[in-house]
C-alpha cells in the first residue's frame, strides 16, 4: 500500500514537472512577454518600453534559468536601479536581505499573478474556494439523482421505465452547458419571457424574475435564488452520462448468476437490488464520478463564465488570455494534483467495493 | 456642483469674440461654452455672453445616503497618468480629483482650480488654485502640489505616461521644462508656454490627469491620498471594486455631493446578455454604457436611457506599415468600397451620425464641411486591381464587442460585396486590446476629445505614443502644429480643412460615424445622464 502510494506520488511530481515546463515554454514565448508587458504597462506603449519592462522586471534571461527560479532551484534575480534600489525576485516577497535567495515553489512562494495584481496562492485558494461551493453542490445535486435514475433503469432492462428514464439521461447529456444555461435563463431569469412573466401575471411570485440569471452574488452569500441556474445546469449535462454508465452495470449486473440464484431462493426483488446487485454495481459509476471532480474544476469555463462566477475555471480563462504565467502555472500544478488524487482515492475505494481488488 | 464664485474680471477678448461667432452661427451652444470657459471665463457669465441664462440648480434636492452598483469593466490599478481606459480613471474619481471637470453641455467647471485665465495669445496660463482643500491625510493642498503633478504628467521616462503628449508646451527633453511652471504663491501658478496652446485647459479635465499627493508612489488603492470624499474599500481586478464615503476626511465640496454611502463597480465580462440577467436579478443599478441592440432590452425592463451626442468613433483603420497597407491606393481602394451611410445604419443601429474619414467632427469648432467620402465600388475594384492586390485577401481584425463586430462586419460586407476577398477576425476583448497599435488593419474605439485638433495630435502626429496608424506626414505635422496655435475658430478652420483633406487623400482610415454613448439606469438615480468623455462623478450622483 505504502509503496503504491509512493509511486502514485512519484507519477505526481514528474506530471507536473513536465506539464508546468510545457505551460512555461509556451507562455514565455518572445510575443507572449511582449503581450504581458503592454498589459502591465499600458496598452500603448513602444517597442523601447517594452524591451525596458521586460529588461526592469527580471524577464530577458534565458528561459531554463527563469524556469529554475520559478521551481527554486536557481537563485532569483537581482537588479540595483540607477537611484539604488534593489529589486528583485524575492525582494517583493521577503524584502531585500532576501535579494539573490531562491524563492520560488520548493520554498512554498508561487508567484505574483500579473493580471489580478496578487500573490498567486491567495487568488488561486480564493477561486477554488469559490469553485469547491459550486462543485459541492452539483456533486450533492448530480449523484444521487443520477444513481436513481441509473438505478431505476437498469433493474429491469428494457422496461417502459428503463426506455422512458434512459431517453432522459441521453437527452440531458447531450445538451452542451451553453445550450441549456441559456434555456435556462431564458426561460427561468427573464422579465419579459419564459415562465417568470406568467407567475407574476397569475400573482404567484412577487419578484420579477423566478431565479437569479447571474450568479456574481453567490461570491457574497449562496442562495437557493442565485445558485440554482448555475448548479442545474453543470448537473444536468454530467448526471445523464453518470446515470447512463449506472444503468450499463447495473443491467449487467442484474443478469448475473447470483442474482438468479437469490430470486429463485425468494428474496424480495427490492432487497435484491439493494443488497446483492447494487454494491457491485456501483464500482463503474463510482470511478466515473471521481472522473467528474477534475471535469468539474477544469470543465466549468463555460458555466463560470456564462454566469460570471469567479471560480477556477473563470480564473484560468482570464490568466491564460491575459498571459498572467506563474498564475497558469499554479493553475496547472493544481489541477494536476486534482487529477491525479481523485484517481487515487477512486483506487483505494475500490478495494472497498469489491475485496477480490487488492491494491499493489 | 452649484455656483463657483469667481472674482469678477475682464472676460477674455477671445471669448467675445466666440460669443458673436455663436450667435452669427458659426459656433453652436456647446462648442462656445467648451471654448469660452476654456478661457476662464465662468459658465454663468459664458451663457450671459450668448444672451442666455444658465440653467437652472437641479430643482429636486438631493437625498443622502443609500448605495449604487454599477456595472464596469475593472483593470488593474496603475499610476493615473499611465491609464489608457476611462474605467481606470471613474474608480478613482471619487478621491482622486481633477484641476477642471468636462460637463455634459460641453462646459468646463473648476474643480481644484477656482478660476483661470489666459493671455491674449494662449502662451501664458494664470492658475487660481482652490482655496480650503485639504488631502484625505490632513495636509493642505497648495500651488507646490501642482506644479509637483505638472512635472509628474511632463516625464517622458515612464512607460505609457499619456500626459506627455498633453504637455507639450511646457516640457523640454522629455522632462518640465525649468522655469515652465511659476509657483507665484501659495495658491496662484503660472504656466509659461513655449508655443500657443489652446487646449492646455481642456487637457486636464482629460481622464490621466487626475492630481495625486506627493507621495503618491503609482497605487491609487493602496495609497488612497486625495482630495475627494470617497476612499476605496476592495478593489478585485476582473470582479469588482467598492467605493465607500470617507468619514475622517472634510471635503472642500462638502455638502454639494459626496450623497451616496457607497458605490459597488460589479465586472460582468464584455457580454452584455449577462449584464441584462443581471439587471433583472436586481444586481446591478446602472450600467457603464450600454450599446446596439441591448438599448431596447434594457429599456424594455425598466430602466431609462440617457444619450450623449459626442465626438466618440470607431475608427476601422490600417496600418501604414504592414503591407499591403503600405499602398496608398490599397487604402483609398478600401474607402471607397465602403459607404459610411449604411454602416451606421446596419453596423450601429443608426445612433449617430455619418462621418467622413478624417476624424474632425462637425461638432468640433474648428470643423471644415468638406463632400462626403467617394463611394464607388467599382472603381475600388479598380484600383485594386491596378495597384496589383486583385487576388489579396484582406483580413479586418476587431475585438468581441458587440458594436465592434456588427460595425466590422458591414464594413467586411461591403468590402465583399465590391468583389475584394476580406476575412473577419473576432478576438476576445482582453486579448484584442494587447496588440491593438500593431494590428494591419483592424477597428479602434477613441473617445472623444473637446477640440479637433485633439485628436489629431495623440493619434496621428507622427511617432506619437498611440499613433496606430503608423501615419507619418511632414505636411501634416507641419500644419497641425499651425493649428495648435490658432485660437480664433474661422482662422483655424482655413488650415483644419487642409488636415482633413490630408487625411482624406492619404486614406489614413474608414470612419464610418460619430456614436452617440447611452447609458441606462434605474429610475430614481440622479445626475447619472451618459458622459461624452464616460466619466462616472459618482461623487455627485444621487438616489431618490
Amino acid at each position: 500500500m505504502l509503496l503504491f502510494l509512493a509511486r502514485r506520488i512519484g507519477v505526481m511530481l514528474v506530471t507536473a514537472i513536465c506539464l508546468t515546463f510545457v505551460v512555461f515554454y509556451l507562455t514565455n514565448l518572445p510575443a507572449k512577454l511582449e503581450t504581458l508587458a503592454k498589459t502591465q504597462a499600458g496598452t500603448r506603449i513602444s517597442d523601447a518600453e517594452v524591451a525596458r519592462w521586460l529588461d526592469r522586471h527580471g524577464y530577458n534571461q534565458p528561459m531554463l534559468v527563469r524556469y529554475g527560479e520559478w521551481l527554486g532551484v536557481v537563485p532569483g534575480w537581482v537588479r540595483e536601479e540607477p537611484d539604488g534600489t534593489i529589486r528583485g525576485r524575492c525582494v517583493g516577497v521577503r524584502g531585500v536581505e532576501a535579494a539573490g535567495e531562491r524563492c520560488g515553489i520548493l520554498q512554498g512562494y508561487w508567484g505574483h499573478s500579473t493580471r489580478f495584481r496578487a500573490p498567486v496562492g491567495e487568488v488561486i485558494g480564493a477561486r477554488l474556494g469559490a469553485t469547491g461551493m459550486l462543485m459541492l453542490w452539483v456533486l450533492i445535486v448530480m449523484v444521487p439523482m443520477a444513481l436513481i435514475v441509473g438505478i431505476l433503469a437498469g433493474m429491469r432492462e428494457g422496461s417502459r421505465t428503463d426506455r422512458s428514464l434512459s431517453t432522459f439521461a441521453i437527452a440531458s447529456t447531450a445538451t452542451p452547458e451553453y445550450v441549456s444555461g441559456v434555456l435556462f435563463i431564458a426561460l427561468l431569469a427573464s422579465s419579459t419571457v419564459g415562465l417568470s412573466p406568467l407567475l407574476n401575471q397569475w400573482g404567484l411570485m412577487d419578484a420579477p424574475v423566478l431565479f437569479q440569471g447571474n450568479a456574481r452574488s453567490a461570491l457574497e452569500g449562496i442562495t437557493f435564488w442565485n445558485f440554482t441556474l448555475p448548479v442545474m445546469t453543470i448537473a444536468l449535462y454530467g448526471m445523464g452520462y453518470i446515470a447512463r454508465i449506472t444503468r450499463a452495470s447495473m443491467t449487467e449486473v442484474m443478469t448475473q448468476q447470483y442474482i438468479r440464484t437469490a430470486r429463485l431462493k425468494g428474496v424480495t426483488f427490492p432487497n435484491i437490488v439493494l443488497k446483492h446487485a447494487l454494491r457491485n454495481a456501483l464500482i463503474a459509476p463510482f470511478t466515473v464520478i471521481m472522473l467528474q471532480i477534475p471535469w468539474l474544476l477544469n470543465g466549468v469555463v463555460i458555466v463560470e463564465v456564462l454566469f460570471s462566477y469567479p471560480g477556477f475555471g473563470w480564473t484560468l480563462f482570464e490568466a491564460a488570455v491575459n498571459n498572467d504565467i506563474e498564475l497558469l502555472l499554479a493553475a496547472s500544478v493544481v489541477a494536476v494534483i486534482v487529477v491525479l488524487l481523485t484517481q487515487l482515492i477512486s483506487d483505494i475505494g475500490y478495494v472497498y467495493l469489491n475485496p477480490r481488488i487488492r491494491v499493489t | 456642483m452649484t455656483d463657483f464664485q469667481t472674482a469678477k474680471r475682464a472676460v477674455h477678448p477671445a471669448a467675445r469674440m466666440y460669443a458673436r461667432e455663436c450667435l452669427e452661427g458659426k459656433l453652436d451652444r456647446r462648442e462656445f461654452l467648451t471654448r469660452a470657459t476654456a478661457l476662464g471665463v465662468s459658465a454663468t457669465a459664458a451663457y450671459g455672453l450668448i444672451g442666455l441664462a444658465a440653467p437652472a440648480a437641479r430643482a429636486d434636492t438631493p437625498q443622502e445616503g443609500g448605495e449604487l452598483r454599477i456595472q464596469m469593466d475593472i483593470r488593474a490599478q496603475r499610476d493615473p497618468r499611465t491609464w489608457d481606459w476611462s474605467e481606470l480613471a471613474n474608480v478613482c474619481r471619487g478621491w482622486l480629483e481633477y484641476m477642471v471637470q468636462y460637463e455634459r453641455d460641453g462646459s468646463l467647471t473648476p474643480i481644484l482650480l477656482e478660476s483661470w485665465e489666459a493671455n491674449e495669445d494662449a502662451t501664458e496660463y494664470t492658475l487660481n488654485i482652490r482655496q480650503g482643500v485639504t488631502w484625505n491625510n490632513g495636509d493642505p493642498f497648495t500651488a507646490e502640489d501642482v506644479a509637483h503633478n505638472f512635472e509628474r504628467w511632463a516625464d517622458a521616462s515612464v512607460e505609457g505616461n499619456s500626459m506627455v503628449s498633453r504637455m507639450v508646451a511646457i516640457s523640454e527633453d522629455g522632462r518640465l521644462r525649468d522655469g515652465a511652471v511659476e509657483v507665484v504663491d501659495e495658491h496662484t501658478l503660472r504656466l509659461h508656454l513655449d508655443r500657443p496652446d489652446i487646449a492646455m485647459i481642456v487637457n486636464l479635465a482629460d481622464y490621466p490627469a487626475a492630481v495625486v499627493h506627493p507621495s503618491f508612489d503609482g497605487d491609487p488603492i493602496g495609497n488612497p491620498i486625495g482630495t475627494g470624499p470617497y476612499r476605496p474599500v476592495s478593489h478585485q481586478t476582473g470582479i469588482g471594486a467598492v467605493v465607500e464615503r470617507n468619514p475622517d476626511h472634510t471635503w472642500w465640496n462638502e455638502g454639494n455631493g459626496a450623497w451616496l454611502d457607497r458605490i459597488e463597480f460589479i465586472d460582468l465580462g464584455t457580454d452584455p446578455s449577462a449584464w441584462v440577467a443581471s439587471a433583472e436579478g436586481d444586481e446591478i443599478d446602472m450600467l457603464y454604457e450600454t450599446t446596439g441592440d441591448f438599448l431596447d432590452i434594457f429599456t424594455a425592463i425598466g430602466m431609462e436611457q440617457t444619450e450623449a451626442v459626442t465626438a466618440a468613433t470607431l475608427a476601422v483603420r490600417f496600418n501604414q506599415e504592414s503591407p499591403p497597407y503600405d499602398n496608398r491606393d490599397v487604402r483609398r481602394a478600401l474607402q471607397m468600397a465602403v459607404d459610411n451611410e449604411t454602416v451606421l445604419e446596419l453596423g450601429y443601429n443608426d445612433q449617430g451620425v455619418v462621418a467622413e474619414n478624417h476624424h474632425v467632427c462637425p461638432i468640433h469648432p474648428e470643423y471644415a464641411e468638406m463632400d462626403p467620402p467617394e463611394y464607388d465600388p467599382d472603381a475600388a475594384r479598380e484600383m485594386l486591381e491596378e495597384a496589383g492586390f486583385g487576388d489579396y485577401e484582406f483580413e479586418l481584425i476587431s475585438s468581441d464587442e458587440s458594436f465592434h463586430t456588427a460595425t466590422c462586419d458591414n464594413v467586411a460586407a461591403q468590402i465583399r460585396a465590391a468583389g475584394i476577398t476580406i476575412n473577419r477576425t473576432i478576438l476576445p476583448g482582453a486579448t484584442f486590446w494587447n496588440d491593438w497599435l500593431t494590428y494591419p488593419f483592424s477597428a479602434t474605439s477613441w473617445a472623444m476629445r473637446p477640440l479637433g485638433v485633439q485628436v489629431l495630435n495623440l493619434a496621428y502626429r507622427s511617432g506619437e505614443a498611440w499613433n496606430e496608424t503608423a501615419f507619418s506626414n511632414e505636411e501634416f505635422d507641419e500644419t497641425l502644429a499651425e493649428a495648435n496655435g490658432i485660437a480664433d475658430a474661422d482662422e483655424r478652420r482655413e488650415v483644419m480643412a487642409r488636415l482633413q483633406q490630408i487625411m482624406r487623400e492619404e486614406g489614413v482610415l474608414i470612419q464610418p460615424y460619430w456614436r452617440s454613448l447611452f447609458r441606462h439606469a434605474r429610475p430614481g438615480i440622479h445626475n447619472a445622464e451618459m458622459h461624452p468623455t464616460f466619466e462616472v462623478h459618482y461623487q455627485y450622483y444621487w438616489k431618490s
